[in-house]
């Protein structure tokens, strides 16, 4: 074998000139030991692939992703917000809306289950029962683990109003609170549990960062503006 | 396309090369809360149109051997970094051929860091050998005799024709 184990290496690598690449193949077909060796260092590359490529197909962590995802909702130029706006909402919108209220109407039949999330009102879709409740009270920053609803993020939007976006397991969405109702802006088929769960967060928080009129409200804010009632401004 | 957007893409790759770093899952992806915390606060010496992963690598790969060298000041891992060292490298001929053949973690953790880090870049996430000596900030010919140590190890381990 007329190459070095640095060279043999360097070419199963692709580091090497196409000259010298040329020759070490031409080599190798007449050198069982030199094609023994590229067939060797083929096989340590190919098993360590395998090993670790199982890692970059697995859902990226909630955790790691929301580091980006909400920082992109909270602090974005206008052209990102712009951007956002174009998120894939529309499609989803009507379907997810039809398939609630017509959960929404089932339910409503049966007065022991429990009450439907949504409601119509004078022609828009709005929350009712568990939904509205949880968008009246519960705190983004304090709430249950295990809570129905969990809100994500609170903010004003453009018009003046409180506007909260939440999930649950039928429904995720944003409401703004206008009338003394929650009206739903944006709704989605809910994907609580599922793997599918960070890129509906993603989504909502892109959408809410194309509605908000300035950043999200921390903490002390969003306690403020619940005990007040939620008031536009 | 921004810069958050370019990581979120980038965070399956970084995920893997963290794992390949830190080994356990749980720590590899603390390592990678990390980077992303650092990137953030430090975007600003990013340079626009300079590549954000090799940026990104270089960060991960920094935090881990700052978090390696503090454990190791704790007295954390040292036990096992040393074991690593004795049987790793030179001291891998000793061990019979073929010892941990499918056990690519096991192998793995056998090299010293500086040849782990060699040997996933280049082999793992398919960076030149000029990439990767960029990534680490270390001569070209540094990474190829790493890289070279590091390839005869985990072979001699994993056994011959894997």
């Amino acid at each position: 074998m007329s190459f070095d184990p640095a060279t043999v290496a360097a070419f199963v690598d692709g580091e090497l000139d196409d000259l010298t690449a040329r020759r070490i193949e031409r080599e190798a077909t007449n050198d069982p030991a030199l094609a023994a060796e590229i067939a060797r260092h083929h096989a340590l590359k190919t098993q360590l692939t395998a090993h670790y490529a199982p890692v970059a197909e697995e859902p990226v962590p909630e955790r790691l992703r929301a580091l980006l995802t909400a920082d992109t909702a909270i602090d974005t130029s206008l052209a990102a917000r712009r951007e956002a706006k174009s998120a894939r909402f529309a499609p989803i919108h009507w379907g997810a809306i039809a398939a609630s209220l017509a959960l929404g109407l089932a339910l409503g039949l049966r007065p022991w289950t429990p009450a439907a999330s949504i409601a119509e009102a004078d022609g828009m879709i709005i929350a009712a029962g568990p939904l509205a409740e949880a968008l009246d009270t519960q705190l983004a920053s304090n709430q249950p683990s295990d809570a129905a609803v969990r809100i994500g993020l609170s903010f004003e939007d453009k018009a003046g109003r409180y506007c909260r976006s939440f999930e649950s397991a039928s429904l995720d969405g944003i409401g703004c609170h206008d009338n003394g109702r929650w009206h739903l802006e944006r709704t989605m088929r809910g994907q609580a549990g599922a793997d599918y769960r960070q890129a509906s967060s993603g989504e909502l928080a892109a959408a809410a960062a194309a509605m908000m009129a300035s950043d999200p409200l921390g903490a002390p804010a969003e306690r403020q503006a619940r005990d007040k009632g939620w008031p536009r401004r | 396309m921004r810069f958050e957007e370019e990581l979120v893409e980038l965070l399956p790759r970084l995920r893997r090369f963290a794992r390949g770093l830190a080994r356990d899952a749980a720590d590899a992806d603390d390592l990678c809360q990390a980077a992303i915390e650092r990137a953030l606060k430090s975007r600003s010496q990013w340079q626009q149109g300079t590549r954000l992963d090799s940026w990104m690598y270089r960060i991960t790969r920094n935090l881990w051997i700052d978090e390696r060298r503090a454990a190791g000041r704790r007295g954390v891992h040292a036990p096992i970094d040393e074991a690593a060292t004795q049987i790793a490298g030179d001291g891998a001929a000793e061990v019979e051929a073929g010892t941990l053949r499918g056990d690519v973690d096991g192998a793995m953790a056998r090299l010293p860091d500086e040849q782990r880090e060699v040997v996933m870049l280049v082999l793992v996430e398919g960076y030149a050998y000029r990439e990767a000596a960029d990534i680490l900030e270390v001569p070209i010919g540094t990474v190829t005799s790493r890289l070279a140590r590091g390839r005869e190890t985990l072979m001699h381990l994993l056994g011959e024709a894997a």
